[in-house]
């Protein structure tokens, strides 16, 4: 797990941003629409996004 | 329990301690601190100031919204350099400098306070002390004078720098027009640039090189600093730093002309491209942002596509309410960030159709622009998202509540040093005054205080943080051989960072016991 992180850590990295860039687009429309489910849901795809983040390079 | 405020007064704090702890004292980049705060902004308004996962959803939205009003000007920012840089035209450009004048003095003055705000300017992000640094080394300074001279140099350009995306992260967040904030930003960072002027040089030598040196700061600090005003408060504030530092530059190269600064024999290196040929890029973005800010139907033209969000009212668990509203607007096409991105792309096809680009030269750029811009955006858009969970969950509220209890009327001597602490944590104007800013325009409301004049101490305090900001400082340092001994670089920017914002912030207070 550690060798893919070191090997591929950039690109991670820009696929982190894109996702939270993104994923609050997501969430916006469900909360606007009232899904519930749907905002934990996107919620806990930006927490899985953070920890990415979080990952040392 | 949290119903004691001190005790909710900690917790709100909370979130920042973590970025500051874990920047400061486990060295942790300005991404991944900003993760781990927006963790723990999101822990503690969930458990203790109501926040619930439509307030969480609502919150990420505007953060991402206002994130992209900054990052698009920090992308485009640094395409713009990389198209330049890539030719040669920045090496070129220092080089044009040094055949002006063979005065220590002078070339301290013109590096490492014009040069280097000129770079500010036009890319920032490290970019000014990295560049300039190792130039300095070349002409006979040491390493650590070669460092912290642009270091110190460069910071009063930071706000209005980098297309002014700090400052417009400042209006951003606190919801305010440039015409309000910029008149007193502009103030408080002019007196800044006479101050980074005198320091720069006295790093050099002393009181003595100061003295010698008296004349051509007064001359081109009052260039600078008069065209950052002028710019800023006419509305291009874009243009704020890199049209003060051409100011600069063209008073400096005059300057160097004097008598007095004439003793030595200047350098007689010759560049590999012409001056006018490195410089075509910044004339092209002048003509741009020009047209783009000051033709009413230019800006009309670009100004049709906005993209917007509509937000409901939204009431924490707690009972904190945040009004229904728009959030912040992106100017798709005539926003600062795609005036410059139009230039980049100018620039990139007259360099190219004047065959200045080596094959393959697009794809590097492009690759280096990725690498630089990652990281900061990475840091920022987390640093803006927990920022907005507080204000969401009145957290910044009662941060702001506490200050001002403890402070009251003597809260504009604090208030820079609010700013420099941000940027020396985050290594970002920009994140200073995006995880301040709230705070500090809540804080000036509650102490009666002029906003205008309290954000403007933050972000001179936050702009001056770049000198001390460990970040930059590494990234100086690996350029000139100091990786690893970074300490006497530090100590040095630190002690002169601390005594220009002590003197901004007796000048905050006096002001704001007349005004």
């Amino acid at each position: 797990m550690d060798n893919f992180f070191k090997k591929h850590g950039p690109k991670i990295k820009t696929i982190a941003l894109i996702f939270m860039l993104v994923m609050p687009f997501f969430l916006y429309t469900a909360a606007m629409h009232g899904s519930s489910f749907q905002v934990k849901l996107f919620l806990a795809l930006m927490i899985g996004t953070m920890l990415l983040v979080l990952k040392k390079d | 329990m949290t119903d004691i405020f001190i005790v909710k007064w900690i917790f709100a704090l909370s979130p920042i301690l973590t970025v500051l702890v874990l920047m400061i004292f486990r060295n942790w980049s300005g991404s991944r601190a900003g993760a781990a705060g927006w963790f723990v902004s999101l822990i503690i308004a969930t458990l203790f100031f109501g926040a619930h996962p439509e307030l969480i959803a609502y919150s990420q939205m505007k953060g991402v919204l206002l994130s992209l009003n900054v990052l698009y000007i920090i992308w485009a920012a640094l395409l713009l350099y990389h198209v330049v840089n890539e030719t040669g035209a920045i090496r070129a450009i220092g080089i044009g400098i040094q055949r002006f004048s063979g005065d220590k003095a002078i070339q301290i003055l013109i590096f490492g306070w014009i040069f280097a705000s000129f770079l500010q300017g036009v890319a920032g992000y490290g970019v000014p002390i990295a560049v300039v640094a190792p130039l300095l080394v070349a002409l006979g300074f040491s390493p650590v004078v070669s460092v912290a001279v642009p270091a110190i140099g460069h910071s009063w350009s930071v706000t209005f720098g980098s297309m002014g995306a700090s400052f417009q992260a400042l209006m951003a967040v606190s919801g305010l027009e440039s015409s309000y904030l910029a008149p007193w930003s502009a103030t408080l960072l002019g007196i800044a640039t006479f101050l980074c002027g005198i320091f720069a040089v006295y790093v050099y030598d002393g009181w003595k090189m100061v003295k010698h040196s008296l004349l051509a700061i007064l001359i081109i600090g009052t260039a600078m600093a008069g065209t950052q005003y002028i710019l800023s408060v006419s509305g291009m504030w874009t243009l704020g730093g890199f049209g003060a530092s051409l100011a600069g530059l063209c008073s400096g190269l005059a300057v160097a002309k004097l008598k007095i600064y004439n003793q030595t024999p200047p350098s007689q290196a010759q560049p590999e491209m012409g001056l006018w040929w490195a410089l075509t890029a910044y004339f092209i973005l002048i003509v741009i942002v020009s047209s783009g800010v000051m033709i009413p139907s230019v800006k009309a033209f670009l100004g049709q596509v906005k993209l917007s969000f509509e937000f409901p009212e939204i009431i924490s668990l707690k009972g904190w309410v945040i009004r229904a509203g728009k959030g912040k607007a992106i100017n798709v096409f005539g926003h600062g960030g795609a005036l410059l991105l139009y230039s980049s792309i100018m620039s990139y096809f007259v360099y190219l159709s004047k065959g200045f680009y080596k094959p393959r030269a697009i794809k590097t750029i492009l690759q280096k622009t990725v690498k630089s811009g990652v990281p900061t955006s990475l840091g920022i858009v987390s640093m803006v998202c927990f920022a907005m969970i507080m204000d969401h969950c009145q957290m910044i509220y009662i941060l702001a509540e506490g200050i001002s209890r403890v402070f009251g009327s003597i809260y504009p001597l604090v208030a820079p040093w609010i700013g420099l602490l941000g940027a020396f944590m985050t290594g970002s104007n920009t994140n200073s005054n995006v995880v301040f800013g709230v705070l500090q325009q809540e804080t000036a409301h509650l102490a009666g205080l002029s906003a205008a004049l309290i954000l403007a101490a933050q972000t001179t305090g936050g702009a001056l943080g770049s000198m001390i900001a460990p970040a930059k400082i590494l990234v100086g340092c690996s350029t000139v051989g100091l990786a690893g001994k970074e300490g006497p670089v530090l100590k040095t920017t630190l002690r002169y960072g601390l005594m220009i914002t002590g003197i901004i912030g007796i000048i905050t207070a006096l002001v704001s016991f007349i005004i």
